[in-house]
């Protein structure tokens, strides 16, 4: 067994393919029984701005991205800028040398700040300002450039429209034949992105060829790679794994307007609709699909959603941080209507539209604080996949089962991350339903005889009962008496303590690595991975972590994370924001105070490097914050 | 025997407001369409007008300011078979709501609309609502009214509502039977009702209005129906009729049917055209798991372009 773990980052233009030149290298890798995982970058623009995926191969998953790059695939002049800090010794720096000559000045698409500080890397090592003085630098700094006329590669070769239109496919064939990926997989993922495509499959099946040859008579091809075996394996990203929990988990009724990150699930569930059973137990189980709504705005998606909610229908939304902020209002109308709804709420950094295309954890306290008013709801985070897809399902039970609001928290680097899951269990979660009435005459949907808080819940068309936004007696009718009003609210707040009692430790909470460690890790969402492997890192230079992983927030597992940190040494809170918010949470629940911490908030990944480094600058010279920088 | 649609709450109107005759009108109109109290569902926002369906004896909601299109969408989607009236004031609707207005004339989902034009917002003491003219001084403001009015019939017909009419609150009769056409139109319905306000608004009052309305139905070569095989000349006829009556408000107000548009299908009736068991298998209504109690859903199957 070769033991491969590669770092690879190839970038081009937005809008130029980067999209299937990261799922044509994954997918063949995948093919050949390697993993990959993947971390998508990008501007908010549709064409032109620089944009690249950063993907890690390994025979065992990889739960993280590293830096140095051990291969940067150039498909632009920008690429090279860009990520002139990301290569060291050994990495392979491949682009096309008809880029050579570019400019620095001319590179228009490169954001004003970023070309005046490269400008001024490039000064100060005296080198020219354009493509060629940039890969100096590279291979001074000890990459190793590998120039390829790309237009000579395809010379020749039979196109349909100009050969430009290919070079994602090219650069992607050419990188998979230097790291020496058999021929055969790379034509194999074709089948995969193009699907029935045969015109373009055939087309692109040419474009490989010609990468392939052009290697084996250059010498460049790598030697080849043993392949392994794999399990059937899906190649999910954050949105798919929620979109996939969702149609699992039973839902019927999904509302969105449009919004990065978050609306890659809704057209997900969209392509989705007609949903594909295990077997047709019964006719009825048989037929009917999800209906996805796109609505005016992001008022009417939350609105709507609890109105197909409470006539009976599974439902939920998704939104990001501005649609989330305009849905504050009908949360807390679903607070006190006790409605069943999800709100999945993809993070990206704010404030206001702040990064919109970018990672951030700015919002936590923000959805555990939403509403107005005191009323109970739960707050989940995932981070990673699998856990997308498993929460999505769980959420809508909470729901159902607690007849709330869920906010399910997923961030905008797990949403685009995609990797390789190899087992999806059916069994693992039941599908649970509110408990619902059968047509009574006197049916009282807000029923305070009730020990657990939660009262039969009504469907329209069966059930007569009303709604209000205002406090309401045990029919739904408006009242303002004080004393049905303070067992109103008791009742509602019941559900959560009865939640926090049923609710197993290890959905709200979870440790991994030694109980002995010297140093604890405070997480929750996307750094859930990148930690883990920093874990295996940091013991390897002799420091034993381990890592709180925090998955639910309200209710919060105060006793289980008092217990965790009362015994821990080094506590080390580890965020994608810039004021360490879910310290804050532990600290108002438990007491306890973080002192140390490590937040990133320029909206880039958090790569297992500088986690590390970060950590060494906290244990041994005592650094109580780091900022990490990282990221082009 | 025939349900009674008004409950056993007290109703907290002014006396004199015109809410009542809504209410009338409306219960009225739901006997004799003999519906049963599952058929109906009611969803208002917040004002004078809100809380109408606690006055209902169906099931309804009373929802947020400005948002009771989205709710009964979501209402109506999820159960197509029931039967969704929105009952909402002219500030409700038309200025914070104004947004869910236009969507819901491009959706044509197949709600009734009723909405309750006192030209001032009634629960907050006497503030000058959207369909109030520009300069107008009612008692219950300081100044004349700095904005100009939206007219309630033509902003529906140009958002594409489907079924747009007029009622007189205080002409319950004619009311009941534009309630009834509305409520079996196939796509959403519009009707906006003249409803004095006695608290606050001293101009538009039940005598003024009863010194203009003039009933379209009553002349004879008013003919506001489109059906599936109305040419389109004459479809573009109509709707422009109705466009100019909606523009009338002078000396003379109309009401009745506007525009009654039977050839535009339903977004109900667009959602089952692709998922075709829509219908008779609602959101609302399916089976989520198999009778273990598990998912009975494919993961592999059904995300099969992801698997490797
Ligand atoms: C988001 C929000 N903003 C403001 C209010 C306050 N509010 C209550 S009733 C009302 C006006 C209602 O006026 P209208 O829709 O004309 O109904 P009417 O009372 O005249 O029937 C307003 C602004 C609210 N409840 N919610
Ligand atoms: S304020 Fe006006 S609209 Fe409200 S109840 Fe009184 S009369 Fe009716």
């Amino acid at each position: 067994m070769s033991n491969i773990d590669l770092n690879l980052s190839i970038g081009g233009p937005q809008g130029g393919g980067i999209d299937t030149s990261s799922n044509l290298i994954s997918r063949a890798f995948a093919s050949s029984g390697y993993n990959v995982l993947g971390v998508r970058e990008f501007h908010s623009n549709i064409k032109g701005r620089h944009s690249y995926v950063h993907l890690r191969i390994r025979e065992e998953r990889p739960r993280s991205l590293k830096y140095p790059l051990d291969f940067l695939v150039a498909l632009d002049p920008d690429t090279i800028f860009e990520h002139l800090d990301d290569v060291s010794t050994g990495t392979i720096v491949l682009y096309d040398t008809n880029d050579e000559n570019a400019e620095l000045a001319q590179a228009r698409m490169i954001m004003r700040d970023t070309a005046k500080r490269i400008n001024g890397v490039l000064q100060e090592n005296k080198l020219d300002l354009n493509v060629k003085g940039a890969l100096a630098l590279m291979k001074k700094n000890g990459a190793k450039i590998m120039g390829i006329p790309f237009s000579k590669v395809l010379e020749g070769v039979e196109l349909d429209g100009p050969a430009t239109r290919y070079y994602n496919v090219l650069g992607a064939s050419l990188t998979l034949s230097i790291i020496g990926l058999d021929q055969k997989f790379t034509r194999d993922s074709l089948k995969h992105i193009f699907g029935n495509k045969e015109k373009v499959i055939a087309l692109n099946v040419k474009v490989v060829d010609a990468a392939y040859k052009y290697c084996r008579d250059n010498g460049l091809q790598g030697k080849t790679l043993p392949d392994m075996d794999a399990p059937p394996r899906m190649l999910l990203t954050g949105n798919d794994g929620a979109a996939l929990g969702k149609i699992m988990g039973g839902l019927r009724f999904q509302t969105y307007y449009p919004i990065t990150p978050a609306s890659d699930e809704s057209s997900i569930l969209e392509e989705h609709e007609d949903i594909k059973w295990l077997s047709n137990e019964n006719k009825k189980l048989a037929s009917g699909g999800i209906t996805v709504v796109q609505t005016e705005d992001e008022l009417s998606a939350i609105t709507m959603a609890e109105g197909a909610a409470i006539t009976g229908a599974r439902s939920a939304t998704a939104t990001s941080g501005p649609g989330f902020s305009l849905m504050a209002e009908a949360i807390s109308f679903a607070g006190i209507d006790e409605i069943p709804v999800v709100i999945t709420f993809y993070q990206r950094g704010g404030p206001s539209t702040g990064l919109p295309t970018r990672n951030g954890q700015g919002d936590l306290m923000f959805a555990m604080n939403t509403g107005h008013g005191e009323f109970p709801k739960m707050v989940i985070s995932s981070g990673d996949v699998e856990e997308c897809i498993y929460d999505s399902m769980k959420a809508l039970n909470y729901a159902q089962r607690y007849q709330l609001p869920v906010i399910h928290l997923i961030d905008k680097n797990l949403a685009n991350t995609s990797d390789f899951v190899p087992v999806i269990e059916t069994k693992k979660i039941k599908v649970e339903q509110s408990l619902k009435t059968k047509d009574k005459s006197d049916f009282k949907r807000y029923t305070l005889d009730t020990k657990n808080g939660v009262s039969p819940m009504g469907v329209f068309g069966k059930d007569i009962f009303w709604m209000t936004g205002d406090e309401h007696d045990e029919l739904g009718h408006v009242t303002e008496d004080p004393l049905i009003r303070d067992r109103m609210m008791e009742k509602r707040f019941t559900k959560l303590k009865v939640a926090d009692d049923e609710i197993p430790d290890e959905d709200k909470a979870q440790v991994f690595g030694s109980d002995h460690a010297k140093v604890t890790f405070i997480t929750w969402g996307s750094q859930k991975g990148v930690i883990l492997d920093a874990i295996d890192g940091l013991k390897a230079k002799g420091i034993e972590a381990n890592m709180l992983y925090l998955k639910m927030f309200e209710p919060f597992p105060s006793k289980f994370v008092d217990k965790i940190l009362k015994k821990a040494g080094t506590v080390i809170d580890v965020e994608s924001n810039m004021t360490g918010q879910a310290a804050k949470v532990i600290r108002m629940n438990t007491g306890f105070e973080v002192t140390n911490f490590i937040l990133k908030y320029n909206g880039r990944h958090i790569t297992e490097d500088e986690l590390i480094s970060a950590t060494s600058d906290i244990v041994s010279k005592k650094k109580k914050i780091v900022v990490l920088e990282n990221g082009a | 025997m025939a349900h009674n649609f008004r409950s056993d709450v007290a109703i907290d109107w002014c006396p004199g407001c015109g809410d009542f005759g809504i209410v009338t009108g409306l219960t009225q109109a739901l006997t004799e369409l003999n519906y049963g109290p599952n058929d109906v569902v009611a969803v208002s926002g917040i004002g004078c007008s809100g809380k109408t369906p606690h006055y209902l004896n169906m099931a309804g909601i009373h929802t947020l300011h400005g948002r009771s299109i989205p709710y009964a969408t979501g209402v109506k989607l999820a159960n197509p078979r029931l039967k969704v009236i929105v009952t909402s004031g002219d500030g409700d609707m038309l200025s914070i709501g104004a947004g869910h207005f236009v969507a819901e004339g491009r959706r044509n989902t197949g709600l009734t609309i009723i909405l309750y034009d006192n030209e001032v917002y009634g629960l907050t003491k006497g503030q000058a609502a959207p369909t109030m003219a520009l300069g107008e001084k009612t008692k219950g403001l300081a100044r004349p009214n700095v904005f100009g009015k939206v007219n309630p019939i033509t902003m529906a017909l140009s958002s594409g509502y489907s079924f747009v009419a007029r009622g007189f609150s205080f002409d319950t009769k004619h009311l009941k039977e534009l309630i009834k056409k509305a409520m079996i139109h196939e796509g959403s319905s519009f009707i906006d009702v003249l409803q004095p306000c006695p608290t606050y608004n001293n101009i538009n009052t039940m005598e003024w209005y009863r010194g203009k309305v003039y009933k379209m139905d009553d002349e004879k070569s008013w003919d506001p129906v489109v059906l599936p095989d109305t040419s389109a000349e004459s479809v573009s006829e109509k709707f422009n009729n109705a466009y100019k009556r909606g523009l009338e408000w002078d000396d003379k107000i109309p009401i009745g049917v506007f525009y009654d548009n039977r050839a535009i299908p339903s977004f109900v009736k667009r959602i089952a055209e692709y998922l075709p068991d829509y219908l008779n298998n609602p959101p609302a209504e399916q089976i989520v798991a198999g009778t273990d109690g598990y998912t009975n859903v494919d993961p592999f199957k059904t995300f099969a372009d992801r698997v490797i």
